[in-house]
């Protein structure tokens, strides 16, 4: 149902400590978007693309139209960014309309060409974490930050009743849809409505199973977890730490010279 | 015609068809790594008030009852699951709920702040919706901006006796607007224009996804309303219980 959720329980680096993955990726994603530069943003992307797919076993067709997710977003935004309407042309590009110019300069297409690797690169650490560590992974991870119990007690309610909804959501889609309850936009608007509603309805009454089911085993306001341990490789956090060493220097010389 | 009405024909088809081809379109996130990290930072210390206001009534409420955990899980896992699937659309390409504005509405912006960050963190995770570094950003919008906005114009609506379903649409609707503008603003503070600076860029956010936002706020309206229908004839007690209908008693 959800691709990435599904795909990160058969990566090859699942077992890898959850640790170790997050520090890597969100240092990496930090560096990337600190120096904003192609070669950093370029190299970045290579070498989660070779970590993931060539390491994790991640199909690369799978990975590649996951790339292309937020291209709509990445695509309108860097439009608005390098295109101008102005009543003087810039030096990089001018198409006249009337008395006004479509234009950009050269720094700002260059800018917006430069964000894109850099968006892209930040993207594909992302996905190094997630396609590679399960949610309950990560989860465990910003239990250790000191992230709030209540909060992690929901998350952990809500990343399991996610699937359970999202099933019996399909399902009476599904149903609708068999019902010719998808044949016009107004059919369908209201098909959608009611399966909300619907759907908002089994929630609630789930929910009161669910207390009465957790209080039955003991519930006290506090959910225990056993986790499973994956101690952290000394070689692989001396890989990291030199990766990382790499990119602070080449990002502190950029930002030098 | 000449060179120029050529490229310029060109570029409105390419325009165009960008349009018709957009696989997904989100309730616009800010996509990973797409602010420079002051501004992140900034958006994620702006948001720090309204999520502690927001855990503190979430925690008032557990002490008053624990037993409303799971149903607050429910409605985040409700939020993400009405926010993941798609919405018919009119132009065919396909689109998602934000559902925060019913979020609002049904259990109130406090709880909604941190339910919204919970979320956002989800749908970065699993769907790619949104990232990490933007968090803050797009809790301010989603999370805080909107609901806040959308609560008050149904607390006003109902305190004007203006009729409920008119009252939760334009809730619903405005509110999506709202957060539209509040991410375009986002923006541009991160990338003014070259020419004529950040009220300019401004300006091109909001017409570079005028298109996709405003039909997807409209639609979001009328799902609401068609929610909040819904509920009102099969699940009386269950609003009573989280306090939407106290009036009605």
């Amino acid at each position: 149902m959800i691709a990435v959720d599904k795909l990160c329980y058969r990566s090859k680096l699942r077992y890898v400590n959850a640790g170790e993955k997050f520090t890597y990726s969100m240092l990496t994603l930090l560096f990337c978007i600190v120096s904003r530069s192609f070669v950093l943003s370029g190299a970045v992307l290579m070498v989660n693309t070779t970590l993931t797919v060539g390491k994790g076993g991640i199909p690369l067709r799978r990975y590649i139209s996951l790339m292309a997710v937020p291209s709509a977003f990445l695509i309108l935004s860097t439009l608005a960014i390098i295109v101008n309407i102005s009543k003087i042309p810039l030096d990089g590009y001018a198409l006249p309309v009337g008395t006004f110019f479509i234009t950009g300069s050269k720094a700002s297409v260059l800018f917006g060409l430069r964000l894109i690797v850099t968006a892209l690169a930040a993207v594909s650490c992302l996905y190094f974490l997630s396609l590679n560590t399960t949610m309950t992974d990560i989860m465990s991870v910003l239990g250790g930050l000191r992230c709030p119990k209540i909060v992690l007690e929901l998350m952990l309610l809500i990343y399991r009743y996610i699937f359970v909804l999202m099933e019996t959501a399909s399902a009476m889609l599904v149903s609708q849809k068999a019902r010719l309850g998808n044949k016009d936009l107004k059919t369908s608007l209201r098909s959608f409505g009611r399966m909300g509603s619907g759907l908002l309805i089994r929630a609630f009454q789930r929910s009161g199973t669910l207390y009465d089911a957790m209080e039955s085993r003991c519930y006290d306001g506090r959910i225990r977890v056993l986790e499973e341990q994956h101690p952290a490789k000394p070689s692989e956090i001396a890989l990291i730490i030199s990766y990382e060493l790499v990119l602070l220097a080449y990002t502190v010389w950029r930002g030098v010279a | 015609m000449s060179k120029k009405e050529k490229i310029l024909l060109k570029a409105s088809i390419a325009f165009a068809l960008l349009f018709a081809v957009t696989p997904a379109v989100n309730a616009m996130h800010i996509m990973e790594g797409y602010l420079p990290p002051s501004y992140c930072v900034t958006w994620g210390v702006i948001c720090i008030p309204f999520l502690a206001a927001g855990f503190i009534s979430l925690k008032k409420r557990l002490e008053e009852n624990r037993k409303s955990i799971t149903l607050i899980a429910m409605a985040g896992a409700f939020i993400f699951v009405i926010s993941s699937l798609k919405i018919p659309s009119v132009t065919g390409s396909c689109s998602h709920m934000t559902g925060t504005g019913l979020g609002a509405i049904l259990f109130g912006p406090s709880a909604v702040s941190i339910l919204g960050i919970i979320v956002l963190l989800f749908q970065a995770v699993l769907l790619a919706h949104g990232g990490l570094t933007t968090l803050g950003a797009n809790t301010f919008s989603m999370a805080v901006a909107g609901p806040l906005l959308s609560f008050g114009i149904y607390k006003i609506c109902s305190r004007l006796k203006v009729n409920r379903k008119v009252s939760v649409f334009l809730a619903a609707c405005l509110g999506d607007i709202f957060t539209y503008c509040v991410t375009s603003i986002q923006l541009a503070l991160a990338y003014p224009s070259e020419s004529g600076g950040v009220a300019a860029s401004a300006v091109k956010f909001l017409g570079v996804f005028a298109p996709t936002q405003l039909p997807l706020a409209v639609i979001e309206g009328i799902l609401t309303v068609v929610i909040v229908i819904g509920l009102e004839s099969y699940a009386r007690p269950e609003l009573k219980a989280i306090g939407f209908l106290k009036e009605a008693k």
